[in-house]
């Protein structure tokens, strides 16, 4: 039996976030997750760091904490965040009579807002519908989800902080109406795993209100999804809002080389209703539609959709719920040592993590302030390791390796330096690399062997999908096609087993592809789906092979 | 280009290209419309046939299986004895130009054989080349699987593992190997048409043979990528086998296909020496309709626009792949000819929540009567003088079944062969003049 002070369950940004803050301030933690990294409601939002403008006029307490924890963001989590600003839009579409009190909203949040002519407008971002009518830079920039989930669990880990991935929480455990611990199923082996500790966080998003039912509470959390589509093309440099009261579909956020809208809202019974739907993207181009005239004709990669935690105490739903967090101490329903924290939004992951933090701490006793607002979440590369870096990896992808790899930058960089040596000295007589230079699997989105090597050889990585939310692998225009054979490939070739058998792997990984291919099939991408089926299938009988071989 | 000739075909891959042939062997005089180099240049070189029966399971004899098919399969249209006619045209025409395709047998019977591919699977195909020997790769006990340095998409060691989760093949003894890449480290990243190109180049035959000789011996079989030659009948493979004195099978690949070119090479050979043209790079962006027939296709190429004429026509545009069928929010079109396209109205119900499942956006095509000329909504003919061949027809899923190549090749020729009767009579009753010089 594990023993520790504080159990976490969920590992998004809110409980990694969470774990960090309180391995930093020395409280002893395990954090479970029941799928990969940022698998819930972190990895399925538009990447949008908000400045706060969104909630000025109905929700100013969200845009006040917005606003502080994007300048924060930006400061700790250099390797997640671009800083884009962004644009509010007046289309003529919209009603005018709301820039006044959004204006007014601004200013009271603390946000510095400045109007620019459309025509200046159109100078920055061509793509834009010249009917514009007001536009006003803002502070919104963006910010990955995946990203900033796994440097938060970098930065506990090196704090003693603990997380295992793919386990799920299968009993919270309670002796004379206090906490005493947990049990968890590790989902890939099946083992149960016992906890013993004296407090859990609750913080598994839209499912903490299934959380808390197994602490026997009632929690009024009401997931509402939305869908969200990708862009082959990022054709901002900013990210772009309509100005108009909240409401589907309405913001672009650039990122690296795609933009991403979203997102619609509609309630939904069930936390892991992820699945995009064609109404639903046909509706978010149609409301995108008046800031970008073309938007029907640019190539659409794919769609996705994620459940919003929404906390309604009180039954409000959809965009009228509050954006806002609470941190609830179930002590005053009679459980001692069980902590939720409902509602919320990345943007105030940091903030979320913080206040619960300094619940739990109290209860324990322990003085130690939160400096998760001081502290980088991953060291600031070393030139040296650089330089060294330079050498081996092309030299266009240094920068996006440093900035995902984090702390595992020396760890892949040694894998590449052996894997180099070793070329040199045996002279092809058997299986080497690729004379020691280190090619690149994704050619998409710049990953090299090595980071995919390095990567799997993380205990919590079990599939092809963990190496993509981990390097941005398969995420690009081929969406697969290519390196995913390249990747299993060379793990198969490195001895670095995946869970599954590689063509079970493929399989899994194209699968995962095409569930956010299905809506969107028209265009340039269905031929791309063709195309990846024809390889598949067609030359390669993946499907066929599925059933023939022995696993 | 204003003078009208007999047969225009649109598209030049298999299905283009065999209705070409097909035409100019009735002696029709012949143009090619194209726009790429089509399907031919993702293919294997294998040609498949169909290797699973809509209900899964794996096929052995196709011609029996075809019977099984659903009545709007292009099979079901023609009946195995057509498909067997555009077969041979095929087989006899590469053959001609050094390229023996064929199939294997048991007991005198044509049969489908298990191939392995460069990630380790099998696949079911029909025809291979004459250097792949089947009851080699049942024989084979001490097999050397062989890749070059530098090529990301083949790997030895998953080649390996994946063939051992076979019953067949998982208890024969593998050595893999890397054998040297003929380029010097510059180079970007490599793909087999690269290493096929370079392996006929000077000193070629000498860098694979040289790489292999060594490493092959006691090897009973050579598994490699298909890089022995890019071109129709080249020697290497022969010479290859020849050499090291064992077999050598090229596994199939994924694009750029080197296999796939070579009967494309074969294949313009044979046209060019037929006197058909070939217009390149050339889209058409629309047509002339009058009266159900087709009076003239508009083309874009280079920068200029000019319509072009025939008394019938082949098109063999592709699929969603090719562009001959394009998808557009909530509806199918043809894309020449804007024919309405039938797919539910209800886009969820396009597609399978499995992506190997059978989707119906994969079976989208055009409608054709036993002839292959376009029915309209109603089931109507909806253009005389029009013959549509290969992916561009719906109610076949060549990824699931196998049996890409083998549709386009018997509906291109009968496509080529029904067009070239009808011109013919258009000659005989003196229709040419409508289609005079404008």
């Amino acid at each position: 039996m594990l023993e520790t002070t504080v159990v976490v369950i969920g590992g998004g940004a809110t409980g990694m976030g969470t774990l960090r803050d309180l391995s930093m301030r020395g409280v002893p933690a395990i954090l479970l997750e029941q799928g990969g990294i940022a698998h819930g409601t972190s990895s399925r939002f538009h990447g949008l760091l908000h400045s706060g403008c969104r909630y000025v006029v109905n929700d100013p307490e969200s845009a006040h904490e917005c606003i502080e924890e994007n300048m924060i963001l930006r400061r700790i989590g250099k390797g997640c965040v671009e800083v884009t600003e962004g644009f509010f839009v007046l289309t003529p579409k919209d009603d005018s009579n709301f820039v006044e009190p959004w204006l007014k909203g601004c200013d009271a949040a603390g946000i510095k807002v400045k109007e620019i002519t459309p025509a200046e407008a159109l100078k920055l971002e061509p793509n834009l519908a010249p009917d514009i009518q007001r536009v006003f830079r803002v502070p919104d920039s963006c910010v990955d989800g995946f990203r900033l989930v796994l440097h938060n669990r970098m930065s506990a880990e090196r704090y003693g902080g603990r997380a295992y991935l793919y386990h799920k929480v299968e009993e919270i455990k309670q002796r004379n109406g206090a906490i005493c611990g947990v049990t968890a199923r590790n989902l890939m082996t099946g083992e149960l795993m016992e906890i013993a500790c004296r407090v859990v966080v609750n913080a598994a998003g839209s499912w903490s209100g299934e959380v808390a039912a197994m602490a026997g509470l009632e929690a009024a959390i009401t997931p509402d999804r939305g869908t969200l589509v990708v862009f082959n093309h990022r054709f901002t440099s900013r990210v772009i809002n309509r100005l108009h009261p909240s409401s589907d579909g309405d913001i672009f956020v650039p990122h690296g080389s795609v933009t991403i809208l979203g997102t619609t809202s509609m309630p939904t019974d069930r936390p892991d209703d992820t699945t995009p739907t064609y109404p639903e993207v046909t509706r978010l181009l149609e409301i995108g539609e008046p800031l970008f005239p073309k938007v029907h004709e640019y190539r659409i990669l794919r769609a996705f959709a994620g459940t919003r935690p929404l906390y309604t105490p009180g039954g409000a739903s959809g965009r009228k719920a509050s954006r806002n967090f609470n941190v609830v101490d179930h002590a005053a329903d009679g459980l001692d040592g069980m902590v939720s924290i409902f509602g919320g939004k990345l943007t105030t992951y940091r903030l979320m993590a913080e206040r619960v933090t300094d619940d739990v701490c109290r209860r324990l006793k322990v003085t130690t302030p939160c400096r998760t607002a001081e502290e980088p979440l991953i060291e600031t590369p070393d030139p040296a390791v650089l330089a060294r870096a330079a050498k081996l990896f092309p030299v266009r992808a240094l920068n996006l390796m440093a900035d995902r790899l984090g702390d595992d930058l020396t760890k892949t960089l040694q894998i590449a330096e052996v894997a180099a040596v070793a070329a040199k000295n045996t002279k092809n007589t058997h299986i080497t690399d690729f004379g020691g230079g280190n090619p690149l699997l994704c050619e998409c989105e710049m990953v090299c062997l090595a980071e995919v090597e390095c990567v799997a050889r993380d205990p919590s990585t079990h599939s092809l999908t963990d190496i993509r939310l981990r390097t941005r692998l398969g995420m690009g225009t081929c969406q697969g096609t290519f390196c995913s054979l390249r990747s299993v490939a060379s793990l198969v070739e490195h001895g670095i087993p995946l869970e599954f058998a590689p063509a079970d792997s493929m399989c899994r990984f194209l699968q995962e592809r095409w569930k956010g291919l299905r809506p969107v099939l028209w265009g340039q991408q269905a031929r791309e789906m063709e195309f990846s089926r024809a390889v598949y299938a067609g030359i390669l009988n993946l499907d066929g092979a599925m059933h023939e071989q022995n696993n | 280009m204003s003078r009208t000739t007999d047969v225009i075909v649109v598209g030049s891959g298999l299905g283009g290209l065999m209705a070409a042939l097909a035409a100019a062997r009735q002696g029709r005089e012949v143009r090619i419309i194209s726009e790429g180099t089509g399907c031919l240049a993702i293919g294997t070189g294998c040609v498949d046939l169909l290797g699973y029966a809509p209900d899964g399971a794996s096929v052995e004899d196709p011609w029996a299986a075809m019977a099984e098919l659903a009545p709007a399969h292009p099979y079901s249209l023609l009946g195995a004895e057509k498909v067997r006619e555009g077969l041979d045209a095929l087989t006899e025409t590469t053959a001609r130009h050094g390229l023996v395709l064929r199939p294997a047998s048991r007991d005198g019977k044509p049969r489908n054989t298990r191939v392995p591919t460069i990630m380790g699977t099998l696949k079911p195909t029909y025809l291979m080349p004459d250097t792949f020997e089947p009851d080699d790769l049942g024989k084979a006990k001490r097999v050397l699987v062989a890749s070059v340095m530098g090529f990301r998409d083949c790997r030895p060691a998953l080649v390996i593992d994946q063939l051992r989760r076979y019953p067949d093949w998982a208890n024969k003894e593998y050595f893999p190997c890397l054998i040297p890449t003929p380029f010097d480290d510059a180079h970007r990243a490599l793909n087999a048409l690269d290493l096929a190109r370079a392996a006929e180049r000077p000193g070629g035959s000498e860098w694979l043979i040289g790489s292999l000789k060594e490493r092959a011996e006691g090897c009973d079989l050579v598994l490699m990528p298909p890089i022995c030659g890019r071109h129709a009948g080249s020697p290497l493979a022969r010479e290859l086998r020849e050499a090291l004195g064992c077999p050598v099978v090229e596994m199939l690949s994924i694009p750029p296909g080197v296999g796939g070119l070579r009967i494309r090479d074969a294949l313009m050979r044979e046209l060019a020496a037929l006197g058909v043209e070939l217009v390149e790079n050339a889209n058409v962006i629309g047509a002339g309709v009058a009266e159900g027939k087709c009076l003239s296709l508009d083309i874009s190429s280079t920068g200029r626009n000019y319509a072009t004429k025939a008394r019938a026509y082949v098109l063999a545009t592709g699929g969603i792949l090719g562009g001959g069928v394009l998808l557009e929010p909530g509806r199918a079109i043809e894309r020449v000819f804007g024919l309405d396209l039938a797919l539910p109205a209800d886009v969820a119900e396009w597609t399978e929540p499995e992506i190997f499942g059978s989707q119906a956006v994969s079976k989208v095509g055009v409608r054709v009567d036993d002839k292959l000329r376009p029915l309209d909504a109603n089931g109507a003919l909806a253009l005389e003088n029009v013959f549509f061949a290969g992916r561009s027809l719906g109610a076949h899923d060549p990824a699931v079944e196998k049996s890409g190549y083998g549709v386009a090749l018997a509906t291109g020729w009968q496509a080529g062969l029904a067009a070239a009767e009808l011109a013919a009579a258009a000659h005989n009753t003196g229709e040419a003049a409508t289609g005079g010089e404008q």
